[in-house]
């Protein structure tokens, strides 16, 4: 067992998802075992991955274990289906495949008497096929279709309870707007592929490093690239659907719209990083933009937003963008560190919702409040959460998010910087804000309250497990932890894309970062505690800015009247052609044409044999003359 | 020997007279009378292109049996339709069997 057999990891969930689909029903516990089972064997084999991939990785020359097959073959034209195994690469199978495993055993408890409860588990497979598909994959055409896949579960996840109005349209949303950014992404794979004649990602690697792409064409196929990328991972302006998609099931929302589809974005831009080098410094500009231009917005929508899925929601696309950010200043390191811690606490951030939501049926923040006496382990698992996404020393999240504050300084100008700084600020408040809304002080809704508990154990012990690497998991980033654990050293000696980075304390940022970060917690709590009079007092103060953050900055209408002006108006001018022109004038008109033709010749056909007789001997002395002359 | 222009311009002569009775009759009785002159007519072309042509082969001469022996089996044929023809409609004339039309 080893890199060799990594494409076992995925085609053990799609063999589930195969089981499921046909006879998961006449399974007993409709199958969910075989669902949970296939996973764990998934994350064992990963381990037996791991294993085989430390003893070669310290080899001089290793860039990779790979195993490929010939796909589709014409004459001189061949696409090799292959699975590719390096650092990046496991980081996200650790992910994948820990959280889908933990996630999966929550959901037990959480879908618990729902009428799809076997349906949910297949789709679960599927998505974690997909998933673990387009992090192995060696060639971009077999990630583009692991892409849709994964596009495909999110679809069906979101729209789970596709009987709710809301949660139909959120699904068509989210999968209209993705769609939008994979336009980009399978252009910019074509572009790739036009000029180096292979979808193999190492090739694509050499041909560009030998000058085979023009700078200017390259830099437009990595931005197609990006936008693909821009779309998956909610990347401003193409954010406006992840918010919408907490309409699907809590350990959804964990798995897929917060630990691993949506960085697949980010896993993107950090494989195709060398590509991003090699173009316009544009490119990477237009990342660190778009990046920062999220965390920004996120992080000031999230205080305003009421529900608390949706509050995480906008805390999922502030980390995203981060990371974003952390991949235009050229640092594959901090990106994928931070995508890794960020895997943890987020996933126990809403599984913690989902014991909340579980418990009270309310997701509004106004009506919960004072539960940590009622549910003392969620309470406890949420703040390591909370505090690990605020980035206080020494949670996971600290480590990660002064990684991506110092590749910030060093590679953006000041002005980045200090909106990074400004945005760790924000984030601090309005993390604290849910917090203190949820946990602390008096309910509004006393009743429901008081019924609240802690949930059985499937629930519980998947939220302690990842308590704990998002308490410690930060830790990885030294040498020392990482020797121990047989890697070659810390986060930065085993991914980075050109030059081991050891691990730096930056005195400078880790306390600005921890004020701002303190800070934050004390103005929000001054701020939220007790009945939150002082923030009601700032939103009444400041209304028109409230009313902008609330509305989302009214980039939702805005779409939605792109949508119906401009969209529609021409759709409906075209749908006008199709109908009148094309079809009743072009196929209706030439089908009643030979009609028409045929009903006017059918009284040639009079029956009577003298008329034939005459047709034919008039038809022979014709050709009689015609051969005549023709002769002459 | 006689001039071959006089068996071609006997059977032409037969063949009009027959093309005549075929489009100009009524009687499905005589039209397959004038079809069996139209035949003659080619038989006998047959055989006087193949005395002045080809003497030494048989060729037209097989081919002229064939006809005749055609000619009888399509009479024995068609009378039988205009046989039921008339037991059907009481009449062989053919303006009035024009059912199979439009």
């Amino acid at each position: 067992m080893g890199m060799e057999q990594a494409w076992l990891i995925p085609a053990v969930p799609a063999a589930a998802f195969v089981v499921l689909t046909l006879v998961g029903k006449y399974l007993p516990r409709k199958g969910d075992w075989v669902a949970i089972g296939a996973i764990a064997a998934s994350f064992i084999l990963f381990l037996f991955v791991l294993v085989d991939l430390l003893d070669v990785v310290d080899e001089p020359g290793f860039v990779g274990g790979e195993k490929s097959w010939e796909w589709v073959s014409f004459g001189s034209f061949e696409i090799r289906l292959g699975f590719f195994t390096d650092e990046i690469t496991i980081v996200m199978l650790a992910v994948v495949s820990f959280i889908s495993l933990l996630v999966q055993i929550y959901s037990v408890g959480y879908m618990r008497g729902d009428p799809r409860y076997g349906w949910y588990f297949a789709v679960m497979s599927l998505f974690s096929a997909a998933m673990l598909t387009l992090v192995l994959a060696d060639n971009l055409l077999l990630l583009y279709a692991a892409w849709e896949g994964v596009g495909l579960g999110s679809f069906l996840l979101i729209g789970f309870w596709w009987e709710k109005q809301s949660a139909a349209e959120a699904a068509k949303k989210a999968f209209t707007t993705t769609r939008i950014g994979d336009v980009g992404l399978l252009i910019g794979i074509l572009m790739l592929w036009n000029e180096a004649g292979t979808f193999d990602i190492s090739e694509i690697f050499e041909f560009a490093e030998a000058g085979g792409y023009g700078t200017t064409y390259l830099t437009a196929a990595v931005l197609f690239l990006f936008a693909g990328a821009a779309g998956k991972s909610g990347q401003f302006p193409l954010h406006v659907w992840l918010p919408d998609a907490m309409e699907g099931p809590t350990p959804v929302s964990a798995l897929i719209h917060a630990a691993t589809m949506v960085v697949a974005g980010v896993y993107l831009v950090a494989r195709m990083l060398p590509l991003f080098e090699l173009a316009d410094p544009i490119a990477l500009n237009v990342v660190t933009a778009l990046g920062l231009t999220t965390v920004l917005i996120s992080a000031t929508m999230g205080l305003a937003a009421t529900d608390i899925k949706r509050v995480i929601a906008y805390s999922t696309l502030n980390s995203l963008g981060l990371m974003m950010v952390a991949l235009g200043s050229h640092s594959v390191t901090a990106a994928m560190f931070y995508l890794f811690v960020h895997a943890f606490f987020k996933a126990l951030l809403f599984l913690g919702a989902g014991s909340v939501i579980h418990a009270t049926e309310k997701q509004e923040l106004d009506e919960l409040g004072g539960l940590a006496s009622k549910m003392p382990l969620t309470t406890v698992t949420f703040a390591v959460g909370t505090l690990a996404m605020i980035g206080i020393i020494p949670l996971s999240g600290f480590w990660a998010k002064d990684e991506i504050l110092h590749v910030a300084e060093v590679n953006q100008n000041a002005g980045v910087y200090a909106l990074m700084l400004l945005s760790v600020f924000i984030t601090s408040l309005f993390m604290t804000r849910l917090f203190i809304r949820t946990f602390l002080f008096n309910s509004r809704d006393p009743e429901s309250r008081d019924h609240a508990h802690d949930a059985e154990p499937t629930m519980t012990v998947p939220l302690l497990i990842l308590a704990v690497p998002a308490a410690i998991g930060g830790f990885v980033v030294f040498s020392g932890v990482g020797e121990a654990m047989g890697f070659p050293g810390g986060f930065g000696e085993f991914v980075y894309l050109e030059h081991a980075e050891e691990f730096v304390f930056h005195w400078d940022i880790v306390v600005l970062s921890t004020v701002l970060g303190v800070g934050g917690m004390v103005v929000g709590y001054i701020f939220w505690a007790n009945q939150a009079e002082p923030a009601r007092r700032m939103g009444e103060m400041f209304r028109p800015v409230y009313n902008v953050l609330y509305n989302r900055y009214y980039i939702d209408e805005f779409y939605q009247f792109v949508i119906d002006r401009i969209v529609l108006v021409g759709s409906a001018a075209i749908s006008w052609y199709d109908r009148n022109i094309v079809n009743d004038t072009g196929v209706d008109g030439s089908a009643g044409l030979t009609g028409f033709a045929g009903w006017g010749l059918k009284f040639t056909s009079t029956g009577k044999l003298p008329n034939y007789a005459l047709a034919i001997s008039a038809g022979v002395i014709i050709l009689a003359l015609v051969f005549l002359v023709v002769k002459a | 020997m006689i001039p071959i222009d006089n068996f071609l311009v006997l059977s032409s002569i037969l063949f009009g007279i027959g093309m005549y009775g075929v489009l100009a009759r009524r009687s499905a009785l005589l039209i397959i009378m004038s079809v069996e002159l139209m035949l003659q007519a080619v038989s006998i072309n047959f055989v006087a292109f193949a005395l002045y042509l080809h003497p030494e082969a048989f060729t037209g001469l097989v081919f002229a049996i064939f006809v005749i022996v055609i000619a009888a089996a399509e009479v024995g044929l068609a009378l039988a339709i205009v046989l039921r023809l008339y037991r059907n409609r009481q009449t062989a004339n053919v303006d009035e069997a024009d059912s199979l039309k439009w």
